[in-house]
């Protein structure tokens, strides 16, 4: 578990370092999920020596963007001069989004 | 008494202490508005507008959980490695519907929300609304959004795809399971894909990697589709 974690913090400071040498427009976190992926596939390290770790950070996710979702109370005059725009716009794209993806996969994916 | 509200503490154990009571109230009562973060989110700003706390004193413990997202965003690189093994024969049309949904998702939302009049720093913090927490809070603060709104929306898209989801997609003709998958983990990123389980471990896996690669390519498209959409305004 311990070699998990630590892991996951190697890489998620890899990413910052690329980040911050190449002064790329995206976040350290990113670049270390794409970098951990490529460790795995190649065999640096070993899926059962994070698997442990990870499994934790994901189950426990929800409970990491509790604080963000308190957060919105700070904006509420915004939110109240444009929730029409947002509610709106939201749920249309989101509908849109799940029969564009659904439809592609749906004509062009083999069924296993 | 107000010394307490300063402390790390009292927004560490508030928010666990809600979290916890929201799993459990969620597990009794099976309804759409009851998701535990949702739960969390309202019952927390309710305590904090009731005794008159600043969100500031609750984020000098809240910052510590919210920190943890970083190594959360890391570690879905290890999930992507576990269900890629999963889908490998579908590979092709799978990423082709995730990158046409997920390039289609940020387009229409920003154009929507310019049609109706929102303001600029609304539209920024709009674009990363399908893609999980932890990528749309980092795709917000570099796109010039505000990262507290982007979190709320992208936490109320998930909630809406978790309820809804499913049966828009029947009632549009989408019947096949791992389709379902692949769009609930496009459009509605984690919260989305808890519900995809429902359809299957297989329609599962298809959402979770959906939820990885729609996150990496919002990421690195987006700054890009702003630029092109933003001067319309």
């Amino acid at each position: 578990m311990l070699k998990g974690v630590l892991y996951i913090f190697l890489f998620l400071l890899i990413g910052e370092v690329i980040v911050s040498l190449c002064n790329l427009p995206i976040a350290g976190n990113i670049v270390g999920m794409v970098a951990i992926f490529i460790a795995l596939k190649t065999k640096v390290i070993k899926l059962k020596d994070v698997k442990p770790a990870s499994d934790q950070f994901i189950k426990y996710m929800v409970l990491f963007f509790i604080p963000y979702g308190v957060g919105l109370m700070t904006f509420y005059d915004m939110l109240k001069m444009h929730w029409v725009a947002i509610v709106v716009s939201t749920v249309l794209s989101t509908i849109l989004t799940l029969y564009v993806t659904g439809i592609v996969l749906q004509k062009f994916g083999k069924d296993e | 008494m107000s010394e307490i509200y300063q402390q790390p503490l009292f927004g560490i154990f508030i928010t666990l202490l809600v979290f916890q009571l929201s799993q459990i109230i969620a597990r009794k009562w099976k309804f759409v508005l009851f998701n535990p973060v949702l739960l969390s989110v309202v019952s927390i700003i309710g305590f904090l507008l009731l005794f008159n706390i600043d969100f500031e004193a609750y984020n000098v413990g809240g910052q510590y959980l919210g920190f943890l997202l970083g190594p959360t965003v890391v570690a879905l690189g290890v999930l992507f490695y576990e269900k890629y093994e999963q889908i490998k024969l579908n590979l092709l049309p799978f990423v082709a519907s995730v990158v046409i949904g997920g390039t289609i998702s940020v387009l229409s939302v920003c154009l929507l929300a310019m049609l109706l009049g929102a303001s600029e720093p609304i539209i920024r913090s709009l674009a990363p609304k399908s893609v999980t927490t932890p990528i749309a809070l980092e795709i917000a603060k570099i796109i010039g959004g505000l990262p507290y709104i982007a979190a709320g929306i992208v936490i109320a898209v998930g909630i809406f795809g978790n309820a809804f989801g499913p049966g828009i997609l029947r009632i549009l003709g989408i019947r096949n399971k791992n389709a379902i998958g692949a769009a609930l983990g496009t459009a509605a990123h984690g919260i989305g894909t808890a519900r995809a389980l429902d359809e299957g471990k297989l329609a599962g896996a298809y959402g979770g990697l959906a939820m990885c690669i729609n996150g990496l390519l919002t990421a690195l498209i987006t700054p890009y589709l702003l630029e092109l959409i933003l001067p319309m305004v």
